[in-house]
Parts: structure tokens; sequence; C-alpha cells
């Protein structure tokens, strides 16, 4: 692959239907399936209705050429890499086995219907995110394949935000891998998309999606997942990326109030995250006004927080392609495919030290004395 | 000018007073057997330094694993809650107090003890002995042996 092509970040695969997966089920859950009449929701609980101005996720490897390997990035870069999104585990079952084995069929299927077929695609792992154990082992299974860059985990979660103790294990697994967090949206609808309850409409729910994720940045900083392993990568997948800016302030100021109570957050918060997060371009929230949109840039340094997604078949308007056209050259090669290169597809860099990883067993230790 | 200004058992390991000194008004913290004394006067805006909460500092292993260390105490101006190292003056927080806006990166001294860096702001502070069990200030200030400044 040539330095100068563009890396996608963010494109997305996904069954036509159940029936694609069930080669890959084992045969318990083949007769689970087919007695409870299961299906794959293309329109994941409602993310994507059906009616949207879209077309369905490929679901074969001659689509996704014609749809967007072999199409440009917008400016006519042509597309190097493309990092596959498969979500459509996101939130099928609260039958944390069947959303295992779904898991790994929907692995099983990415292998068999894309990265098999295509040097220029890498794959997503996806997990049951709501048994972290679980989730480790799949990462284990799926880690010697160096095609897989990324641990797909739906940004709107479980109960608990992913800097809670119980999810360390798997952001362990996924730093001593060498491997990135995807933090994509959309996910599990029985979780509430706000901090006060459920939204009453799409426009919210759409909406929450950069919400939520603003949530779980701030979980992984203040509760020390990212202190704690220098070496985590959070890759942030269609939640907008505008809003960061605001964020870092507010907790940077925070921070310095009420940093007794996170003592193992020790630089100021926004460090962490311009160092260890990145976000891709797709949706764009930016400003039609061409000097606002000059002014948002310069404050958001797109070269080193922006990856370029074109995040197919889903359609978000045109915030992508007014980014890259109002960058200069090297800014714009950085968000197109650079700083994908080193920061998303650059697995297995030498001398990442093993780590020893922390025992899934409830966590509380008691205050050293004084 | 050397002052006697209170007997040295009239504060218990932790504790701190602020005593008036002619027209200077002086914090006086124990930390374990050691006096310390700081100008109540925060570099800030100027608000009563030392009539603020001390507390030790909080320090943590690991997400979780917190404790206090006695020997570190910093006291918090009543304002606006800016900190300060009781035994050199040293604030920690908002080193250059550049908005996030500007990414510049530079290399600079890391507390070892912390991981925290310096921040803009030192505390007056003054020279205590204890001689015959009371608690004398050197009203003359003095920068002390801080990391910081020798680094």
């Amino acid at each position: 692959m040539s330095a100068g092509g563009a890396v996608d970040a963010d494109t997305h695969v996904a069954p036509a239907s159940l029936a694609d997966l069930v080669p890959y089920l084992p045969a318990y859950w083949r007769d689970y399936v087919e007695g409870a009449a299961l299906r794959l929701d293309p329109t994941q609980a409602g993310a994507y209705p059906p009616g949207a101005a879209t077309v369905p996720a490929p679901a074969d490897v001659e689509t996704l050429r014609t749809q967007v390997l072999d199409a440009p990035a917008p400016g006519g870069t042509p597309v190097d890499v493309a990092v596959l999104s498969a979500t459509s585990a996101f939130d099928v079952s609260r039958n944390p086995y069947y959303d295992a084995a779904l898991c790994r069929a929907l692995n099983d299927w990415v292998t068999a219907t894309f990265l098999d077929h295509d040097p220029r695609l890498r794959g997503s792992i996806a997990v049951p995110s709501g048994d972290p154990e679980a989730a480790v082992e799949e990462i284990d299974r799926r880690a010697g394949d160096p095609r897989f860059v990324q641990v797909m985990l739906p940004v709107r979660g479980h109960d608990h935000r992913y800097g809670h103790r119980r999810f360390l294990p798997v952001f362990e697994a996924i730093a001593e891998h060498d491997l990135v967090v995807g933090l994509h949206a959309w996910g599990r609808a029985g979780s509430a998309a706000t901090t006060t309850g459920f939204t009453h409409t799409y426009l919210q729910d759409y909406l929450a999606q950069g919400q939520i994720a603003q949530g779980q940045l701030t979980s992984l900083v203040v509760e020390g997942v990212l202190g704690r392993l220098p070496a985590l990568r959070v890759v942030v997948a269609e939640c907008g990326f505008s809003w960061l800016p605001p964020l870092l302030w507010r907790l940077d100021k925070e921070w310095k109030g009420i940093w007794r109570e996170v003592p193992w957050v020790t630089r100021p918060p926004s460090e962490y995250l311009r160092e260890q997060v990145r976000l891709t371009s797709t949706p764009a929230h930016l400003p039609a006004d061409p000097d606002e949109l000059v002014e948002a840039l310069e404050i958001l340094d797109p070269a080193s927080l922006v990856l370029y997604a074109g995040d197919h078949p889903h359609v978000h308007g045109d915030g992508t392609e007014r980014l890259l056209a109002a960058l200069g050259p090297a800014d714009r090669a950085a968000v197109l495919g650079g700083t994908a290169r080193t920061f998303l597809l650059d697995r297995g860099s030498p001398a990442r030290p093993p780590r020893t990883r922390s025992s899934t067993t409830p966590h509380r230790r008691e205050e050293a004395p004084r | 000018m050397k002052v006697a200004v209170m007997g040295a058992d009239e504060l218990a390991p932790g504790e701190h007073r602020v005593v008036q000194v002619g027209r200077r008004s002086i914090g006086i913290f124990r930390v374990g057997d050691e006096y310390h004394a700081l100008a109540d006067h925060c570099p800030h805006q100027g608000g009563p330094l030392c009539r603020g909460r001390a507390a030790p500092l909080a320090v943590a292993g690991a997400p979780g694993e917190v404790a206090l260390d006695p020997d570190r105490v910093f006291v918090a101006c009543p304002w606006h809650g800016w900190e300060y190292d009781v035994t050199t003056g040293r604030s920690y927080f908002g080193p250059g107090e550049a908005p996030v806006r500007s990414y510049a990166t530079e290399v600079v001294a890391v507390d070892p003890a912390t991981g925290r860096v310096a921040g803009p702001y030192v505390a007056d502070t003054y020279a205590v002995t204890v001689e015959d069990r009371v608690v004398v200030v050197d009203t003359a200030a003095r920068r002390p042996t801080d990391p910081e400044e020798t680094a």
C-alpha cells in the first residue's frame, strides 16, 4: 500500500440477515435461533431507520469494493485501507451466552467474507460487551490475526461506564495485544441514551451519541483507565468530534479543584485524552460559516485528532468533505490517512512490554494506614 | 527578625494556625514534628491563604489504591482553592495556565513523588525553628530548598 492513500477508519459491513451467520454458529445456537425465530435487526433497534437515505451495509466483498474500496475519498484520494465496523451484534440479545456465540460468528463471517478476499481490509473484533470475561476470550482468540486492528465497543453500553473496574480486563487485553478500542456510535437500547433518561425522538437519540461519547471518555480518564494503561488507544467512531475542546476545558478546570477524589489522575485530564484518543471524521458537526469553520479547526487541530471515515452507508451530510476542503495539504494528508496509520493500523509495534492482567474478581483495597 | 510565636505543643501534627507578627499574618503548620510558616497571602489574588483547609496530599499507586501522605501537607486558599505545599509554598496546578486550545509541548520537571508539574505560584515562606519547645519564626522571607527551584 502506498503511503499517500486514504485510510477509511469506519466503514460498515453487516450480514443481510441472520442466515448469513448461521453457518458460523455451533449446532446448539443454530437450533436456538431457529426455535426462537430470532432475527438480526438490520436497523439495529432503530439506530439506522430503514427509511433513511441510505443503503444496506455491504454484505459481500464485491459490493464493498464497488461502494467503498474502489470509490475515492473526498478530493479524489484512493482508499488504501478500510477498517470494517460490524456492529450488528451491538444489541441483539440479553442472553450473554448467545451474545458471545453471535459475536464469535460475526467475527468469523467478517474474516471469511471480507478479510480473506481483499488485502486492503482490516477488521474490528466484535465482543459481548456485557460480559468482560467472555469479551477477553474473544479478543484473545482473534488477536493473533494481524488483520484485526481494533475491538469494537458500543458507545452506548451498559449501566456502568467503561471506566468502571469491571471492564478493566477488557482494556488490559486490548492494550496487551496492541489493539485499539473502537468506541462506536449506538449500542444497547436497554440503557438510557442520556444522563436524564430515555429519549423520546430519533433526533435526540441521534444527537445523544456524541453526548454519550463524552461521558465514556470522561469515565475512561477520570476512573484511571487511560493513566493505568498508557499504551491504550481509543478511537471514537461516528460520534462527532467538534465537542471535544469544551469538554477538555471543563475537565481540566474541575480536576484542579476536585483532584483529591481521583488522585491517580496526576496530569490534567486533557493530556491523557489528547494522547490516547482519536475521533473519526463522520459525522462532522462544524460551523457553516467559513470564517467560523477556520476558527473551529484552529481549536480542534484535526491533523492530530481526526481520522477520515467514510462511514458508508450512513449519510450524515457533507461535513467531512467541508472539513477536508478547509485543511492545508499536510493536515489533509494526516486526517486522510497519516494519523490512522500510526494510531490505528500500526499493530505489533516493537517493544510494548507484556502486561500483567488484573483478575476479574471484585476490587476493593483498604486505604493504606495513615 | 526572630519572633517566638507559640509553644511547640500548641499544635498537634497536621494542625495549623494563623498568628499575627507585627503587621504580618503568618500561618504556622505542624507536619509531623516539623514546623513550617507561610505568609497568609495567596499569590493568586491575595486571598487569606492560611485560613484555608490544610490536608495531606492524596496519592494513588493505581486507580482505587488511595492513601494520604502525612509528610506532604497542602493548604488550599479559601478564595479559589489554589493549593500550596506548606513546606515550600509551591503550587502545582495550572502550570502556565494556558488554555487547552494551545497544544504547545515542552519538557518540564515532574515531581517524582506525585507526577505533578510545578505551577505558577509560590507562596512566601519563613524559616522556623523550635527553641526550648517554642516555635520561632524568622520573618525574613526565604525561598527554602524547593526542588522545583533547583531543578
